[in-house]
């Protein structure tokens, strides 16, 4: 056990632990914890996690003790048998940059949510999913192999759709809740499966290990790349999966402004920086990943110029920006995108939080009026196709629920057949 | 009542349209926030009628729910004698009637009232479960319970209640469990009506939006957008529109016949219609009717919101009723409506125990009940109606509260009215809002020598104002005036040059703003600003939220240091000119004439005619908060939902010119010379004052300022204080420094949903003499208008309050009213998820109805009640200004204020209640005194019961024998 153990061990465990305290108070306490209370342990806790990060930043710079550079091992997460599933942490340029910046970042909502949330009934439940998702972010980038850092995109997966379902009370939220995490369901299977075709062909599911992709056939190393591909694009709301992204508006604005301007949203982006040994030895995958993010980039850059609503228009500018960003990665240009990354979540972050305050700047600023472009005087119909377009957003939604339109129908069919046995059994009607 | 006024048409569509323009929520662009009824239209009617057409008509709760009644009752908030009073009132003599053998009338409904839980339907097996556990009301007499079940069983069972009709085909799809149709047409139009209404947020609005929003919509699908899914087939139609150039009617028309929906059915269908996206539509009528709301916006028609969201609609319709093997014609599908549910038995059985319970029976005599008087019972049960008890629980809540009021108001006025010896110290004017009432309180426990006013904050100088950098002038008077003069403020002759450099500079600035806001959203340039901006981003946004107060402070200084704002002054006045050359159509300031007729009518209306203290300071208010699109809401009221310090500044400098005292004096108001007005501004947010045109004051009345400028010093931070009492997160025991920072703080907090509570505590409004009410503890409740009703023989000056200060009052009141009742109906919600759309409003997420009302953070301490007018003014006096006045005649007859009269010579209290006043004779009672206001409120968060506040009453009246030391417990009920 060694400091730097230590400080892992905090900036993974102590958000986690701290919403898990006030979790069993809840549960097993008289009462509800007073607000106070709840926003010092998770604070606590968040802080801790920041005072891990920097430990680890400590060791990775050789501040005191000899630089540390790759994988910490803690040990095993799971052993059957011959079968390992190994706890291991990696120390890198990148890990450390991510987890000081969501630690960081996640402590400026929880202070910022503090004196927002007061009196709102769902104070304790923000905070506690708030250090169930830090601790997510934690393990997405300080995870050495991609069993642990799936367990961290799962618990960010799931915060993330609460956060979107938070006014639980109205339709709307859950229905957007619902269409979010249907939409990571789908797009987690690529990296669960990638993670399991990793381990089998390549003997460890490690990210040091990845470099051995460089030894496989090359259509077994694009069809991993490509289903970390398809999760990434899944995360990061790129098309074909970008729908979900606007509807994420519903929940609280500090909770927007965490995931969808700045952590989250760009959690898909980090992915693909981790497991880019595999995209380096398959130029489709990256190739497709350019073109993904190209395309989503100037979607969402056309559907800002028609958004009317603050928060949605900040979204899609976001999206560009992760758009363009995910092809730089594909590219090869991976410090570049690390840095554009940051910068680019610091920036919206900040604009997130100020949504509302836009009647009151542009009271004082005024605002841009509307001017007919060059293709408005060009085409003015091709004009109004492209503002249609961005407008409906290429009616992605409706193209998706399409698609699923057959399972629906299985599953209604088996509601249906469900309450259909439960009234012939029993004699209550089953509820809606 | 039809909005336009047009006469009845017959046609059933202009019916529809008319009575959807009075009913769809009539809030404009929340920029400039004005209070309002929210059921205006409903103002013809009396007020317990209105209120539940209007609700009906919205969905919404017209009152409290029973339960948050019954909760009132058990704090004590309602006194148990008044509901008897108020259900008496209600039956009259029919209350006397024996129901059951040992049960009246009146005993059942004080039962039912009190008792009889809203366990919703769903819950009653719940109910049953919690009885036997022994956690129950019902639990304390099981037999009885079990014997109420046992006979329940048996029947007859209470008549249920007239199902809801379905308004809408929608309705019955739902009720079906069929696919909700309002999810695709209500996503469709709020994208594309808010694309067309947009004041600017986008940078592309929606093509060819000029020609109106059917014909921008239809050509869209012309040029080839493709249709929502669950609308498919509606651009075919969309193209059929815009290639027949079709109108809104004609659409409607085609429409409602393709649904079935004919004759007499259609005003109600439609109306309905209009009310399911009311956010959005009253937003398109609300502009149909006041343009000027959007100056330069598209020529905007509820017709043709109506008319494309009935093609969107009705394409969904014939898709979703397809889908389920419904039919599509209105008739044949109301038919398919499923009937109501039963009432559970638990839940029926639980009332037989209470009224069981209520008339001594026992378990045995439950059991034994027969067929004929279970029927007639539960007949009586069914004739009182939720809304029966919650209108009496309503008129018990108010009934209460004004018990107290007038109590503590005719104590007061026993006493001697508390006049300075000798020259007031300092005369301060306030707005009449009910926020200024605890600042008054505070500057008058200072010193005898310490007198406030009240007057509508606009100092009866209706301008089109435009400040140093604001863009254009806006009317800074109550929204029902038009102002006919024009004020600009304008640099000091020695600041002009700088002026010109720093207006050039600040330019630069905003623009710059402006133009790297727009391009962090583009492709390129959010890339590039990302670099350029996101490491100085980081800073200022950890900056701004871990230290609000101390980074706003640190950049205010900068700026000012930097770039300091040039001294001003107003364009007060047309010198020697009296019928002005018109610029722009409005003459810029006052001539002398019309600058004497506006400072002596205001004096006049305070009663402020003798007795000038050296230094009179008149506040105007507004509030300062961020990332509050409801920021206006907070402003002045009367000033049209704008700051009323220039109104005070231009009030001060008239005022304070020979030439207008001059004239003044010929109407018998003689300013001494060594009187100085001063204007200033109170901030509600922060409790700052800022003071305007300081250099011109005469150095010998420095000191007399001074000793204003002190008192006023320390009365904000009083006020600070017992503001803080009220927000959770202050502690109680500030000192009052630390309760002003703490003010400060929340008006600088970017996630402060609560800068300030707004008119949440509002209730009363007395309209009389100050000295009648100095010394009360009116706990920031009460409106207070100065009149003097002395002079005033002939009601002028009556009339002339009343007219502007009623709907005024009224229209806050009202508004504070619905949206406490029902926040999520009539009000917008909690603030928390609203997201800024098209500069216009708020919504909920990316694509909902836009939220009109107030927000849930601004009415939780609400009680809602209808305003309490108290008038230092004879019934006669009353009955004459409400004979010229129809407004106010119609809030009083229709009873959607209390009004009462406090007679000025007798002090006799007289009620207006059912068309007529009646007299009220205050309980003698004893008010609790106490030292200074602090000593009161300080000991509670929640609302306090009037009280008298020693030091600012004469020392000689209050003493041993008066009225006794202060109990223990100030919060009222």
């Amino acid at each position: 056990m060694t400091l730097l153990h230590l400080a892992l061990g905090l900036a993974l465990l102590a958000p986690i632990a701290a919403a898990l305290a006030v979790g069993l108070r809840v549960v097993l306490g008289d009462g509800r914890p007073s607000e106070g209370a709840v926003a010092r342990v998770i604070g606590a806790g968040l802080v801790l996690s920041i005072v891990g990060g920097l430990g680890i930043l400590a060791a990775f710079s050789g501040l005191g003790v000899p630089p540390v550079h790759g994988d910490v091992e803690f040990g095993d997460w799971l052993r059957i048998a011959d079968f390992v599933i190994p706890a291991v942490i990696r120390v890198d340029h990148i890990s450390v940059t991510i987890a000081l910046f969501s630690s960081v970042l996640t402590a400026l909502i929880a202070r910022f949510s503090r004196t927002y949330l007061h009196k709102e009934p769902g104070f304790i439940r923000f905070f506690t999913l708030l250090g169930v998702f830090a601790t997510g972010t934690q393990l997405v980038a300080l995870a050495g192999a991609l069993e642990l850092f799936f367990a961290g995109w799962e618990l960010i997966g799931i915060s993330s759709a609460f956060f979107i379902g938070f006014f639980h009370e109205r339709d709307e939220p859950v229905r957007s809740s619902i269409r979010a995490f249907a939409t990571y369901r789908l797009s987690d299977a690529g990296l669960l499966i990638a993670t399991v075709a990793t381990f089998e062909l390549l003997g460890s599911a490690r990210f040091s290990a990845l470099g051995g992709a460089a030894g496989l056939p090359a259509g077994q190393a694009t069809t991993i790349a490509l289903l970390f591909l398809l999760s990434a694009m899944g995360k990061s709301a790129q098309l074909p999966f970008s729908g979900w992204l606007p509807r994420a508006m519903e929940g609280p604005t500090p909770s927007s402004a965490l995931f969808y301007g700045a952590v989250s949203i760009h959690a898909g982006l980090f992915l693909l920086l981790r497991v880019w040994p595999v995209f380096e030895v398959s130029p489709v995958a990256r190739a497709v990943g350019v073109a993904v993010g190209l395309a989503t980039a100037f979607y969402a850059a056309a559907v800002v110029r028609v958004h009317t609503d603050a928060k949605g228009a900040l979204a899609h500018a976001t999206l560009a920006q992760v758009g363009l960003i995910l092809a730089e990665i594909c590219l090869g240009w991976t410090t570049l995108a690390l840095v554009h990354l940051v910068c680019h979540a610091f920036l919206r972050l900040g604009q997130y939080l100020k949504a509302p305050n836009t009647i009151h700047d542009s009271h004082r600023e005024g605002h841009a009026h509307p001017h007919p472009g060059w293709l408005d005087r060009a085409s003015p119909r091709l004009a109004a196709r492209l503002y249609a377009a961005s407008l409906h957003r290429l009616r992605l939604d409706d193209l998706i629920d399409t698609i699923f339109a057959p399972v629906l129908a299985l599953a209604h069919a088996l509601d249906r057949a469900d309450r259909w046995v439960r009234r012939t059994v029993s004699f209550e009607e089953p509820r809606r | 009542m039809s909005a336009h006024g047009a006469p009845v048409s017959h046609d059933p569509i202009d019916r529809a349209v008319a009575r959807a323009h009075g009913v769809l929520p009539d809030q404009g662009p929340i920029g400039v926030f004005v209070h309002h009824n929210t059921l205006h239209a409903f103002q013809h009617r009396p007020f317990h009628e209105g209120v539940q057409e209007g609700a009906a008509l919205a969905g919404a709760r017209p009152y409290l729910s029973l339960d948050e009644f019954r909760r009132a009752l058990a704090a004590g908030r309602i006194a148990d004698a008044d509901l008897r009073h108020e259900i008496t009132r209600a039956l009259g003599t029919r209350g006397d009637d024996a129901v059951l053998p040992g049960l009246t009338r009146a005993t059942l409904w004080h039962a039912l009232m009190t008792a009889d839980g809203d366990t919703p339907a769903h819950d009653a097996h719940g109910l049953a479960f919690a009885v036997e556990a022994g956690t129950a009301p019902e639990s304390h007499d099981l037999p009885r319970w079990r014997a109420a079940l046992a006979r329940v069983a048996r029947g007859p069972a209470m008549p249920a209640p007239a199902p809801a009709a379905p308004r809408r085909h929608r309705d019955v799809l739902v009720a079906l469990g069929a696919d909700d149709t309002d999810v695709a047409v209500h996503g469709e139009l709020v994208r594309l009506g808010s694309g067309f209404l947009d004041h600017g947020q986008a940078a592309v609005a929606l093509p060819g939006r000029e020609r109106g929003f059917l014909s921008a919509v239809a050509a869209l699908y012309a040029a080839g957008a493709a249709p929502p899914r669950a609308c498919r087939g509606v651009e075919v139609a969309m193209r059929r529109v815009a290639a027949e150039g079709r109108t809104a009617r004609q659409v409607i028309t085609a429409a409602l016949d393709a649904l079935g929906v004919s004759g007499d059915a259609i005003e109600p269908w439609l109306g309905a219609t209009a009310l399911a996206l009311a956010g959005w539509a009253g937003m398109f009528a609300r502009l149909e009717r006041h343009p000027s709301d959007h100056p330069g916006g598209p020529p905007t028609t509820l017709e043709d919101f109506l008319a494309v969201r009935l093609l969107l609609e009705q394409h969904a319709l014939a898709a979703a009723c397809r889908a389920a093997g419904l039919p599509l014609a209105w008739p044949a599908l109301t038919a398919h409506m499923p009937p109501p549910a039963p009432e559970p038995a638990p839940l029926t059985a639980s009332r037989l125990w209470h009224v069981s319970k209520a008339a001594g029976l026992t378990a045995d005599a439950v059991a034994e009940l027969d067929e004929a008087t279970l029927a007639h019972l539960w007949q009586e049960c069914a004739a009182c109606t939720g809304l029966a008890r919650r209108r009496i629980f309503l008129e018990a809540y108010e009934q209460t509260y004004r018990r107290a009021v007038l109590d503590a108001v005719a104590v007061r006025r026993a006493l001697p009215p508390s006049l300075p010896e000798g020259r007031p110290r300092a005369q301060f004017v306030f707005c009449i809002d009910e926020r200024e009432e605890s600042i008054r309180r505070a500057i008058e426990e200072q010193s005898p020598g310490f007198v406030t006013y009240g007057a509508a904050g606009f100092f009866g100088v209706a301008i089109d104002y435009q400040g140093l950098y604001d863009r254009e002038p806006a009317a800074y008077c109550p929204v029902v005036v038009t102002p006919g003069h024009e004020v600009y403020e304008q640099p000091v002759y020695t600041a002009l040059s700088w002026h010109a450099v720093r207006k050039q500079l600040r330019d630069l600035w905003l623009a710059w703003m402006r133009a790297s806001g727009a391009a962090s959203r583009t492709l390129t340039g959010g890339a590039s600003l990302s670099f350029l901006l996101g490491p100085i981003a980081a800073v200022r946004t950890v900056a701004r939220v871990v230290a609000p107060r101390a980074s706003l402070r640190f950049s205010d200084r900068v700026k000012a240091t930097l770039a300091p704002r040039p001294a001003t002054k107003l364009s007060t006045v047309r010198l020697g000119v009296e019928a002005a050359p018109a610029d722009r159509g409005k003459p810029v300031g006052f001539s002398l004439q019309e600058a004497v007729d506006r400072v002596t009518a205001t004096l006049t209306n305070i009663g402020l005619t003798t007795g000038f203290a050296p230094v009179v300071v008149f506040l105007g208010h507004g509030s300062t908060s961020l990332n509050n699109p409801h920021e206006s809401a907070h402003d002045c009221g009367a000033c049209g939902g704008r700051r009323g310090g220039a109104n005070a500044r231009l009030f001060a400098d008239m005022a304070n010119r020979p030439d207008v005292r001059e004239g003044v004096r010929q109407r018998g108001i003689d300013i001494p010379a060594d009187t100085w007005f001063v204007g200033a501004l109170h901030d509600t947010a922060d409790d700052s004052v800022r003071y305007y045109d300081l250099d011109a004051l005469p150095p010998a009345l420095v000191p007399r300022f001074e000793d204003a400028y002190g008192a006023l010093e320390c009365a904000r931070r009083e006020n600070a204080l017992e503001r803080c009492r009220r927000f959770d997160d202050a502690p109680l025991t500030l000192d009052p420094d630390a309760a002003l920072s703490h003010v400060e703080a929340r008006s600088a907090h970017l996630a402060q949903p609560r800068p300030e509570y707004g008119h949440c505590t509002n209730a009363i409004c007395i309209v009389g003499r100050r000295a009648l009410t100095r010394g009360l503890h009116l706990d920031r409740r009460a409106f207070l208008v100065s009149y003097d009703p002395g002079p005033d023989t002939t009601y002028v000056v009556l009339e002339r309050i009343l007219a502007a200060v009623g709907p005024v009052g009224a229209g806050i009141s009202l508004e504070y009213y619905f949206s406490a009742v029902d926040n999520e109906r009539f009000g917008c919600g909690t603030k928390l998820p609203h997201n800024v759309t098209g500069l216009l409003g708020v919504m909920n997420g990316h694509q909902g109805d836009l939220r009109t009302g107030l927000p849930l953070q601004m009415v939780e301490l609400h009680e809602p009640m209808r305003l309490l007018l108290i008038v230092d003014a004879s019934p006669e006096a009353l009955l004459a200004v409400a004979g010229r006045q129809a407004e106010v005649a119609e809030l009083v007859v229709n009873q959607w204020v209390q009004l009462v009269s406090m007679h000025p010579e007798t002090g006799a209290l007289m009620v207006f209640e059912d068309g007529g006043f009646v007299p009220y004779t205050p309980d003698p009672a004893l008010l609790p005194v106490v030292e200074r206001s602090r000593e009161w409120h300080q000991r509670t968060r929640a609302f306090v019961a009037p009280a008298l506040v020693r030091r600012a009453l004469p020392a000689s009246v209050v003493g041993p024998g008066h009225h006794g030391a202060a109990g223990a417990t100030p919060a009222f009920a």
